[in-house]
């Protein structure tokens, strides 16, 4: 593996979260601004996750949706072009979580609403030439439960929707070329090692998405899970952290954010406890060739984040 | 007792902790200016400091909201506790000049009378549908229809003590050409009007014109400044031209534009307005500075106008 392939992924911009200044991201001048820094910062290829939300209320300067890119460039060839000159030469993946559509007691509207922005966000990835489409297959299971307190006598009828949903992603996925990888944050109905039994009921082509930082928190060592793992990880997620799961922050409504002692539960690559050097010579070990994204969700500094992440690859 | 009270209209994006009781450690942890803008304790105190005794939420507030606190009620009650009241919540019409959607408009807007309710809020301000762009023109019967549904949630509102207030945007479908049409379809026993001062500004409409001609239909307002009158057809009706690609802002802080808002508080006294004014900041970079700014015009250049 060569760090100068990894790429960056555009979740580095707290878009959701109260901070000053934080109005420039819905504009489209922000982000023309920011492509040529993260090239500057040694990164030729950037990863997009998905939100359907800024296809509402006019936020289309956002450029985490089909709707937007389409009000804003035409198309994806266009916006491509437009990353080209900036110096990201590629769209490596797309990310995809359904929290948005976990947002009443209706079960149906939640997969619905999922599976059909799931979808458009899939051929999305492939207008953008990305190589993989990475899924959270649940919303955060604290929110399922304050929507349906009997998730946990429902998770058979829970999974087997899942794995219906993911089938006909996975069918779409091999159409178009891009691989659909599974994620596992700490937080989901199948976080850690609960997505293995998950992944075991769908076709070969659908991968595991590694996160360096999901599992820190959930208590499970990367490099053993990358070890056990390898034949079926079709892409790895560089994150970091330095907290410890250790009240079952993950089964609460709002796991990102610990209540009431607050913490940054992802820190800057290279500002938490994981090792990334042992995971990148585990990789190398095991001869993983597959892509390699970074991550600095959470950042409060984005473009300190940035600087701070190279630096960390640097060392590797 | 004021004949006025300020409220903020909240445009704070999410803010993902209720109260941070580690607030020295949260900040250590990077040492930026995040640990302030994370806890509703902190924003609501921000609030009542400079003398925004209410807040107005926003329907896109209540996935963060209702998680966090488990129920309406509870923030409301959290609220009080640090002297700020929910007055009310903001909620779109969208697809009311449909008469296909008819049954869905009502139905929606009534269960958002119901969430204010339960809030302890008495506003309801009302965009009267979607935007202009792949919308209108409008014709006379779907402006009539956006009335019929204004009317039957006005209907509903009032019987649970809720005033519902039409609230124009510049890009909406309903605009310059049949703004005071609906206005004068609708039920004045039923449904109200919010000004939005910037909004209606944009939009064509003189401020202190619109107010004496329409002030006895008049619930609350959203006061901002705007420094783009009169925007012209071709702008107005744009795909999405709210967020502007350049950052250009429509919306100011009041006394940063130049709407004639000294004009508008002439007027207020003459009619002898009463009741909330909710403070707007779209647009802004720093909500707790624009709020600062705002409290500082209003005590020294609106207020001893009329108070």
């Amino acid at each position: 593996m060569n760090p100068k392939d990894f790429a960056i992924s555009l979740d580095l911009i707290n878009r959701h979260y109260q901070e000053p200044n934080r109005n420039r991201f819905e504009s489209k001048y922000f982000w023309e601004e920011l492509y040529p820094l993260i090239a500057t910062a040694g990164f030729s290829s950037i990863e997009i996750p998905y939100e359907p939300v800024w296809q509402f209320g006019g936020r289309s300067g956002v450029p985490m949706n089909r709707y937007c890119i389409n009000t804003k460039y035409t198309s994806a060839a266009q916006y491509r072009e437009v990353l080209s000159r900036s110096g990201i030469e590629r769209v490596s993946g797309v990310t995809f979580d359904p929290n948005l559509f976990m947002r009443n007691d209706n079960i149906h509207f939640y997969f619905g609403a999922s599976g059909h922005f799931a979808g458009e966000a899939l051929a999305h990835a492939a207008d953008l030439g990305a190589d993989y489409f990475a899924i959270s297959p649940s919303p955060y299971y604290g929110r399922i439960r304050q929507y349906h307190p009997d998730i946990d006598a429902q998770i058979d009828m829970f999974t087997d929707r899942t794995v219906e949903l993911l089938s006909g992603l996975a069918t779409k996925a091999e159409e178009l070329g891009v691989k659909l990888v599974l994620r596992n944050e700490y937080w989901s109905l199948f976080g850690g090692e609960r997505v293995l039994p998950l992944l075991a009921r769908l076709r070969e082509s659908v991968g595991l998405d590694v996160d360096t930082a999901s599992l820190t928190v959930a208590g499970i060592d990367p490099v053993q899970f990358i070890t056990a793992n390898i034949a079926r990880i079709g892409c790895v997620h560089l994150t970091d952290t330095s907290f410890a799961d250790s009240a079952d922050v993950w089964k609460t409504p709002n796991p990102e954010h610990p209540q009431p002692q607050a913490t940054q539960v992802f820190r800057d690559p290279g500002t938490g406890s994981v090792d990334f050097a042992a995971i990148a010579a585990t990789l190398d070990r095991l001869g993983y060739s597959g892509p390699v994204t970074c991550s600095a969700r959470q950042t409060r500094d984005p473009f300190r984040a940035l600087l701070r992440t190279r630096a960390m690859l640097n060392q590797l | 007792m004021p004949n006025i009270q300020y409220a903020n209209m909240s445009h704070w994006k999410s803010i993902p902790f209720k109260k941070i009781d580690n607030f020295r450690d949260f900040y250590y942890e990077d040492k930026t200016n995040s640990a302030y803008y994370s806890d509703w304790d902190n924003i609501l105190k921000y609030q009542s400091a400079l003398g925004f005794n209410g807040i107005e939420i926003a329907p896109w507030d209540m996935a963060d909201i209702l998680p966090l606190f488990g129920s309406p009620e509870n923030f409301t009650a959290f609220a009080k506790d640090r002297g700020v009241e929910v007055i009310g919540m903001f909620h779109g019409a969208h697809a009311s000049h449909d008469a296909g959607h008819f049954d869905e408009a009502v139905q929606s807007g009534r269960e958002a009378v119901d969430t204010i309710v339960r809030f302890g809020g008495t506003y309801m301000n009302t965009c009267p549908t979607q935007n202009y762009f792949g919308c209108g023109p409008l014709s006379r019967e779907e402006v009539q229809q956006c009335a019929k549904v204004m009317n039957e949630i006005g209907r509903y509102a009032t019987d649970k003590g809720v005033k519902i207030g039409l609230h124009n945007e510049f890009f909406c479908a309903i605009n310059l050409p049949n703004h005071r049409e609906l206005i004068e379809s609708t039920d004045p026993k039923l449904v109200h009007y919010c000004i939005d001062t910037a909004q209606i500004s944009i939009m064509g409409e003189d401020l202190v014109t619109f107010y004496n001609d329409y002030h006895d239909r008049i619930s609350t307002f959203h006061l901002k400044d705007t420094a783009s009158s009169a925007q012209p057809d071709s702008l107005r009706y744009s795909q999405d031209p709210e967020i502007t690609d350049d950052g250009t802002r429509w919306f100011w802080e009041p006394g940063m534009g130049n709407l004639d808002l000294k004009g508008l508080y002439h007027a207020l006294k003459e009619h002898g307005f009463k009741g909330w004014m909710s403070i707007e900041y779209d647009g802004s970079p720093d909500l707790l500075a624009s709020m600062a700014m705002t409290r500082y015009y209003l005590d020294n250049e609106l207020r001893p106008i009329y108070d």
